[in-house]
């Protein structure tokens, strides 16, 4: 075959982003298990990993440049390095929201229990590595089904916050009732009660934001393979 | 330069209807129209059934790997293969709603509205002034030749790079300018399609650049129909394109941008990106 070189170099990208793909998923699964369990460590080691998920994102985003001058890449080619150039940026994001979703864990133990952070994590990350896998075996059905499913997880999240805040909004009361009882709550209980509330919102809205990031991925991936924008827009 | 409808009398020395056509004539807008188009070079068949309509005052690439018919097939269109003994034609180039090789028409008046530039720049060992005015002469042009010239060499964007030196020899000009030179001895006669053979690929990059920049240019006056090997030139410069493959088999025609994103035809997607050919 011709341009041996090149097609090793499509190949290798190829390789590369879904391997990034997952090393991603491999971060949110930590950092769904650092948010539920509230272990300090391995919230670190999911923050401070993450230079590494940026240097191959550094790495892939030169390979694409460098194929597009080079190369230049057109037809199916051209998709396939198009469409790679926008899913790492995708995929990187996502690693930076597994920082996140980490860090709320916090020193003092998990996300506030109203969040269901496994149930949620697990179906965001499910959502990336179905979204790696469809661009890995450039499957068109799984991208729109990957695309569908984006509404009812959107649904689960809005749920998880109306919990939060009602939760919120139950213990107000329990307060404004316990006025007339023995001792009303002090202002440092309140503060920490915000904070964890805040941090259960952050929480399910970095993990519906993975899973807007799945979509990109699919939208790309359905793009790569059939020359088809109907996901992206 | 302003471009006139087809004038009947420079192709046909006697203007008839075509009698036994009971086809559709090309659509509105269409400079070139190819119908059933075959054409044997003795007994190898060059070019394989080929319909085609080709618009006007746009850019149309022929790709294809060598030996697909693409020039065969530019050639057809001004019936330069006539000069080839060997050559059959069968079908119909169809110019000006009227088939090219009809009985009536003369394809020297007929190369006056379908000019051509080739592979290699060729002016003639004269003036730059007289490779201009040469066609204006032939066809007993009575008007201003020397406004002509200017006007030809503008529109070939030469005129700032000779106005000075018009006696010169054409042969000292650089094979980009003469390229460009010859380009405004096709224009001179106001044709209305311009076809090009690989008119860059004797030439470096900077004089590459400036004939395709050409091109887009010629397009807004001109039906510019270009055979090119470079497939990174025929995406930069044309608005449609038309992939040829081994046996003269036009393959797939479409919108350029078509083509170059996501073609039809696995052996298209195949020969652009450089799996075979």
């Amino acid at each position: 075959m011709p341009r041996e070189n090149y097609q090793e170099r499509l190949d290798q990208l190829r390789e590369d982003v879904v391997a990034m793909g997952e090393t991603v998923c491999d971060r949110l699964d930590d950092a769904i298990e650092a948010a539920v369990s509230g272990d300090d460590d391995l919230a670190q080691s999911v923050i401070e990993s993450d230079h590494e998920v940026n240097e191959t994102y550094l790495a892939l985003e030169d390979e694409c440049t460098e194929l597009l001058a080079l190369q230049q890449p057109v037809a199916g080619d051209l998709r396939l390095v198009a469409a790679s150039f926008k899913i790492i940026t995708d995929l990187e994001r996502v690693a930076d929201l597994a920082t996140n979703v980490a860090a709320y864990g916090g020193p003092e133990g998990g996300v506030h229990t109203a969040v269901d952070v496994r149930d949620l994590g697990d179906g965001a990350r499910e959502m990336v590595a179905d979204a790696v896998a469809a661009y890995a075996a450039r499957d068109p059905d799984a991208c729109r089904e990957i695309a569908a499913r984006d509404d009812a997880f959107d649904e689960r999240c809005r749920e998880a916050s109306e919990a939060v805040v009602r939760e919120l909004l139950e213990a107000d009361r329990a307060r404004n009732a316990a006025r007339d009882g023995p001792a009303p709550t002090d202002g440092e209980a309140l503060e920490a009660s915000l904070d964890e509330v805040s941090q259960a919102l952050l929480a399910v809205r970095d993990l519906e934001r993975v899973a807007d990031h799945a979509v990109n991925v699919a939208a790309r991936t359905l793009y790569m393979i059939e020359n088809d924008d109907e996901l992206i827009y | 330069m302003s471009n006139t409808t087809t004038d009947d009398s420079l192709i046909t020395t006697e203007v008839q209807a075509d009698s036994n056509d009971d086809r559709a004539a090309p659509a509105a807008g269409t400079a070139v129209a190819a119908r059933d188009l075959n054409v044997f070079y003795g007994d190898e068949q060059a070019i394989d059934d080929v319909t085609m309509e080709i618009p006007e005052k746009r850019v149309t690439a022929l790709i294809g790997p060598s030996g697909c018919g693409k020039s065969t097939f530019l050639r057809c269109i001004n019936r330069m293969n006539d000069m080839i003994e060997i050559c059959r034609v069968e079908g119909d180039v169809e110019f000006g709603g009227k088939n090219v090789y009809g009985p009536n028409v003369d394809p020297v008046a007929l190369r006056r509205k379908i000019g051509m530039v080739f592979q290699k720049p060729n002016p003639f060992p004269k003036s730059i002034r007289d490779n201009v005015a040469y066609g204006l002469k032939i066809q007993g042009y009575d008007g201003d030749v020397d406004a002509r010239v200017e006007e030809s060499l503008k529109g070939a964007a030469l005129w700032d790079e000779v106005k000075d030196q018009l006696d010169s020899s054409g042969l000292e000009l650089s094979g980009g300018q003469q390229q460009r030179l010859c380009i405004a001895r096709a224009i001179a006669p106001d044709p209305e399609v311009i076809l090009m053979d690989e008119p860059t690929s004797a030439l470096d990059p900077v004089a590459a650049s400036k004939i395709e920049d050409l091109i887009d240019d010629l397009a807004e006056e001109y039906t510019v129909i270009i055979v090119t090997h470079n497939m990174q030139q025929a995406a930069r410069i044309s608005d449609r394109t038309a992939v040829f493959l081994t046996g003269g088999e036009l393959v797939e025609y479409d919108d350029t941008a078509k083509i170059f994103e996501d073609p039809e035809e696995q052996r298209v997607e195949d020969y652009i990106t450089g799996k075979f050919g």
